[in-house]
């Protein structure tokens, strides 16, 4: 039998990750990994001058 | 902005070819050291220990290791009577939520207040070297001088307010400053908490395809860090990139297409129509068969890959670069280990490092490059023929592309009556957290987690080292903290099948 492994939000990285481990026998079997934040700049950015794109997207 | 200047044909200046290089140079060099000693080194130092540690005996580890002045007995007694104040106050900061005295840490007392120290002096090191972002980019992060078709940082040795000999000296003291610390201080480190943990070059393998874009040109347009792609862990050849195979799935992702969401897209022709199918919160578990990620999952030529330093390194070695075979080959040899134990977490956190080696050599040279133009008096930093909009066509598209700090980060754009069409961002994170495909395949993370040994479920810190061995950045830095300022770490543990 696997035992289900969440860690949210993994610490000491630069923004938001959750993971889902799969764990048997003493080790990972499988894994979700999963961004938890919608981003949305290409939703911004459509209409816009192109040369500002750079400003905005270095926001990354 | 590459992007942008390849959809209208844009030529750089020389000057402004430079000083792109110095700013990301100098990034790669700050943010390299700050993952190993501040994000990734807490996987495998035990603070907690380095209070055992007798500073004697760590001042003969560093004496032995490197050159570095600061290496005495009083200056270790002095780190860790700081670091007992610390934990006595009870206020642990950024040592807090530290699975700390776990069996898999494995360094000796004196090693863990050797890196405890370099932890503290990284910091005091790292705001000094990036004041080249201040002078070259008004400002860090997120650089202000960068401009379509060049930049805007002035550049005249004979003007006050502009980039002048006088800056030239200040940022070359701050790349010699940098250079060294790398040099003596990173480097020796890496390899001494390497040489305990030999046992994480069988682990954290991954996908074994490795996708570089290319960075840092040179005056005839060749890269320091080609780019190129390596399938299957075959180091006996590059394939040359092709921008034309990147597609994004969605099959797995908080998104829609029009046309389903089996097919994959290339970025010139992506969609981002949010679908969120996941659980309402508070949830305990995702539905991995379905959506679970806001990341798309980018695929090269449909295969899954991994991008970053390993990937860059792995490209340049079999490229032939002989600087980055040297450092490589000697790393290698001090490890006394093979080139399959590359291809792992500690294969990962290694190439980084040998990155930065790399990337820190070259910032004087580069600045020396700079000097020479503004001394034979070419101080040209914007190529301003297609800056009026009248001048473009009707209807363009192009691609941009850079090497940050965490690997290939692609933009795609579509410019149409002067205005954005389309502009689709695919930044390294995503290549490598990427979620599965429509066929099942694993993104970078969950293909190098598999096989990962875990001693206590609740208390994964094996699985830290191989997802920070990544150095994630996943679009934005949010951190959740509780009321009292302790981050939230959340980890459930069920028996679920």
């Amino acid at each position: 039998m696997a035992d289900k492994l969440v860690i949210d939000p993994i610490t000491r990285i630069e923004g938001h990750l959750r993971l889902e481990i799969e764990i048997d026998g003493g080790q990972v079997t499988d894994a979700w990994s999963s961004s938890t934040m919608f981003r949305g700049l290409e939703i911004i950015l459509p209409g816009r001058d192109p040369r500002g794109a750079w400003l905005m997207a270095q926001r990354i | 902005m590459r992007a942008v200047e390849d959809a209208l044909g844009i030529r750089i200046p020389e000057n402004a070819r430079i000083l792109r290089n110095l700013i990301a140079g100098i990034q790669y060099v700050q943010d390299h050291v700050i993952h190993f000693y501040h994000l990734h080194a807490l996987d495998w130092v035990d603070v907690t220990t380095a209070l055992q540690a007798d500073p004697a005996e760590t001042a003969k580890l560093a004496q032995s290791i490197s050159s570095w002045h600061n290496s005495s007995e009083t200056y270790f007694q002095g780190v860790k009577d700081k670091l007992a104040a610390f934990v006595n106050s009870g206020q642990l900061g950024p040592f807090a939520n530290g699975y700390w005295g776990h069996p898999a840490y494995k360094l000796p007392p004196e090693a863990n207040l050797l890196a405890v120290a370099h932890y503290l002096e990284a910091l005091d090191w790292q705001r000094d070297v990036i004041r080249v972002h201040a002078i070259l980019g008004s400002k860090n992060p997120h650089p202000q001088t960068y401009l379509v078709g060049g930049m805007s940082t002035a550049v005249d040795p004979e003007s006050e307010s502009a980039l002048n000999a006088d800056k030239v000296a200040l940022i070359r003291k701050l790349f010699v400053k940098a250079k060294q610390f790398v040099d003596q201080v990173y480097i020796p480190d890496l390899l001494a908490v390497a040489s305990f943990y030999k046992d994480w070059a069988g682990y954290g393998e991954g996908l074994g395809n490795f996708l570089v874009y290319g960075e840092f040109p040179d005056r005839a347009g060749n890269m320091l860090f080609p780019g190129g792609v390596i399938l299957d862990r075959d180091l006996s050849q590059v394939y040359p990139l092709d921008q034309e195979k990147v597609a994004e799935y969605v099959t797995h992702s908080w998104y829609q297409y029009g046309d389903g969401d089996q097919t994959a897209k290339h970025p010139w022709d992506g969609e981002t129509q949010p679908n969120y199918t996941g659980p309402k919160p508070p949830y305990q578990f995702l539905d991995t068969e379905g959506k679970y990620t806001w990341l798309k999952a980018p695929r090269y030529e449909g295969k899954a890959m991994e991008v970053g330093p390993l990937a860059r390194v792995l490209v340049a070695y079999v490229s032939g670069n002989k600087r980055v075979q040297e450092v490589v080959n000697s790393v290698l040899e001090t490890l006394a280990v093979g080139p399959e134990a590359l291809f792992s977490t500690l294969g990962r956190t290694a190439a980084r490092g040998i990155e930065t080696l790399v990337v820190a050599e070259q910032l004087v040279p580069w600045l020396d490059e700079l000097a020479a133009q503004m001394d034979a008096g070419d101080v040209t930093i914007h190529n301003g023929d297609k800056w009026d909009p009248a001048t473009w066509p009707q209807e363009t598209k192009g691609w941009g592309f850079h090497e940050a700090p965490r690997g290939a980060l692609g933009h795609w754009v579509r410019i149409t009556d002067q205005k954005i069409a389309n502009y689709q961002c695919v930044v390294p994170s995503t290549w490598n957290a990427s979620p599965r495909d429509a066929s099942g395949q694993r993104g970078a993370y969950e293909a190098a987690l598999i096989g990962t040994p875990i001693a206590d479920p609740e208390q994964p810190v094996e699985i830290l080292r191989t997802i920070h061995s990544f150095d994630p950045c996943m679009a934005c830095a949010v951190h959740v903290v509780d009321t009292e300022g302790r981050e939230l770490v959340h980890i459930e543990l069920e028996g679920s099948m």
